[in-house]
């Protein structure tokens, strides 16, 4: 098999770690008509002046945006840092939450590569070494061998332990961390049960508790901003009810319903969770579900208490105390409002975050019973609580599985089944369900629209979903007529947006993306028609 | 922390250009910060989005969103884009002085 994967070497490994050696636009995965000629221009080098505050990952992008030490002295303290922070890692006192399958993925791998070719990130970069699943698993686990276990410093060329700890491998290794979206298709192919995924996070939660290195959209402006102002996007309960207000308006405008938000509604059945987002770059999400929910009979209410209004938990991607210090947040708002449980939105990573992840991490006592939205939809659609006529959805139809939800979740079915009764062109992009390709902005990515990060996570991460889509519209890929990607997630749909307009799918193929409640609601038969308004935004 | 200057102006910007203390905003810093998006000179349709932009910020601490923005200034998206070629959010965001938007958003 041409470019059949082969187990890094270990010049090749210390090559990548080095030195620098940026995404060849002409390596990554060629796309089908009408793209057979279409040419990426390189990934932008930073400038020198940003060069000499940001460090930059082995391919010149940069994520973490880490800070260039002012001196020898200080690269030792961070490696030092590191090292003892490491050390932390694999013990039970100081990593209760993830040391099991961290030792399980750490001590089994037997490196058969199974994985690399189920990693959209390293096919669609046309297999670049340092974007291999267990290229930074590797080199963790050559650290671990010579500078934690007895005896690892003595020869450790000879026994296979030959990558030396420098600030520069550090900076190598915590950029990488951010070179894969948590999606773990990898870990779901591998025969040993290997996750080299939990292993990248594994990394990224290092060295953000350890020595403060983390992608500043996730910490500073993500979690910590949640934690002080209420949500990351830096909207306050003034401006929710202004929002609010707003929505109520647009409803009555473009629907003709009468229909008020409720919010902190005591003893409601459910207290439904949007990621925040919603609100500012998506406000016909939120519309849509207050529509449902109102016309199938919902009890339900909204939060307006500081983080209660904002699902996102940045903290599942890179760091437990900020993890736990939201997801504790979230079930104190629904315990007091009394709520029988919590409904999480079209948020993928939310849904991990207070589902199976919240389940084996926080205390049960502490815990709020939690349903996806996806399911309560399907028993509305499925069970006609409301009226639908799906020939208002006359129009090509994909659907995207965001990863927390399908492939760490298992829920496939309930989506699906609202698809097949709302939308008669709807067609399922290869591989789907829990085989899915991520987004490309997967943990994080989408909401890193700094540096050169967006360019990469257009070309490179994104590449394969791109052409999934593109795969799926064969049939109709004319501009003329109008297709509409249902991806039922924030993040993803941010990430759909940045690739449809680096791509140009809206004007070249006339594609759009949306969520599914917009196609629910678009079909339903007591609301004006043209819900879905066929405009790129 | 990067520096932005403009003639005499001199501005603390983050990684990305957006202003890091945007009290200190005028309509100076905005015709500077408008030449880092390719808009050389600001039209009164310009200042309808900016002073928008402004006082919203002003009031909420956020930016609007989009669909208000388009609303209450009469201008669709593609307009927007028109005016401030890398959108609203990173093109007159920046202008109007606000802070980078950040989250899912």
């Amino acid at each position: 098999m041409e470019n059949a994967p082969r187990p890094a070497s270990r010049e090749e490994l210390n090559r990548f770690l080095t030195e620098h050696e940026g995404v060849d636009p002409r390596r990554l995965v060629p796309l089908p008509f009408p793209y057979e000629d279409w040419e990426d221009a390189p990934i932008p080098e930073l400038s020198e002046d940003k060069r000499s505050r940001i460090e930059v990952g082995p391919d010149g992008v940069a994520a973490a945006q880490i800070k260039v030490p002012a001196d020898d002295e200080e690269r030792d303290r961070r490696v030092a840092a590191f090292l003892e922070g490491l050390a932390k890692l694999f013990t039970k006192e100081n990593n209760w939450t993830f040391l099991q399958p961290l030792m399980l993925s750490m001590e089994n791998c037997v490196k058969c590569q199974t994985c690399a070719e189920a990693c959209p990130i390293y096919t669609g970069s046309g297999r670049m070494e340092a974007y291999r699943p267990t290229f930074r698993a590797e080199v963790l686990r050559k650290i671990v061998n010579r500078y934690l276990k007895p005896g690892g410093r003595i020869l450790p060329g000879l026994r296979g332990n030959d990558v030396e700890l420098s600030w520069d491998v550090l900076v190598s290794l915590a950029e990488l961390s951010y070179r894969c979206t948590l999606c773990r298709r990898c870990a779901q192919t591998c025969p040993v049960g290997v996750d080299n995924a939990l292993i990248t996070r594994e990394i990224r939660k290092l060295f953000s508790q350890e020595l403060g290195i983390a992608m500043p959209e996730l910490h500073e402006t993500g979690t910590i901003k949640q934690l002080t102002v209420g949500s990351s996007t830096g909207l306050n309960p003034a401006g929710l009810a202004d929002i609010m207000e707003f929505a109520e308006e647009d409803i009555q405008e473009k629907t003709g319903l009468d229909i008020t938000m409720p919010f902190d509604v005591e003893g409601a059945e459910y207290l439904v969770m949007h990621n925040a987002g919603e609100f500012l770059s998506w406000p016909e999400n939120l519309q849509a579900f207050a529509i449902i929910l109102e016309l199938a009979g919902v009890s339900w209410t909204l939060s307006s208490e500081l983080v209660g209004y904002d699902s996102v938990n940045y903290g599942l991607f890179y760091d437990d105390v900020q993890y736990s210090r939201i997801a504790l947040k979230h079930y104190e708002v629904a315990r007091k409002l009394g709520v029988r449980k919590m409904m999480v939105g079209e948020c993928g990573h939310a849904h991990k975050a207070l589902m199976p992840i919240a389940d084996r991490l926080i205390p049960e006592q502490l815990r709020v019973r939690t349903e996806s939205c996806l399911v309560v939809l399907e028993d509305i659609v499925v069970n006609e609580k409301i009226l639908l006529d799906p020939s208002r959805n006359d129009f090509p139809v994909t659907l995207h599985d965001p990863c927390n939800i399908t492939r760490s979740m298992g829920i496939v079915e309930p989506q699906r089944k609202i698809l097949r009764k709302i939308a008669p062109r709807f067609r399922e992009m290869e591989p789907h369900g829990v085989h899915n390709y991520c987004c490309g902005g997967g943990s994080g990515f989408a909401i890193c629209q700094s540096m050169n990060f967006p360019d990469w996570r257009t070309r490179v991460s994104g590449r394969l979903k791109f052409r999934q889509i593109l795969e799926a519209f064969s049939d109709c890929i004319e501009p003329e007529t109008p297709k509409y990607v249902c991806a039922p997630c924030s993040n993803c749909k941010g990430q759909m947006r940045d690739l449809l307009n680096y791509y140009e799918a809206w004007d070249r193929c006339g594609i759009l993306y949306g969520g599914l409640v917009e196609l629910i609601v678009n079909a339903m038969v007591d609301v004006r028609e043209g819900f879905v308004e066929w405009e790129m935004h | 922390m990067p520096t932005f200057t403009y003639g005499d102006l001199s501005i603390e910007v983050d990684e990305d250009g957006f202003m890091q203390e945007p009290e200190q905003w005028n309509e100076e810093v905005a015709k500077a910060l408008a030449t880092t998006e390719g808009v050389d000179e600001l039209t009164d349709e310009h200042w309808k989005v900016v002073n928008y932009l402004r006082e919203y910020y002003l009031q909420f601490g956020v930016a609007p969103m989009i669909r208000k923005l388009c609303k209450e200034t009469g201008f669709n998206l593609k307009k927007i884009y028109e005016l401030f070629p890398s959108g609203p959010a990173k093109g007159a965001c920046k202008v109007a002085g606000l802070p980078k938007p950040t989250g899912c958003v």
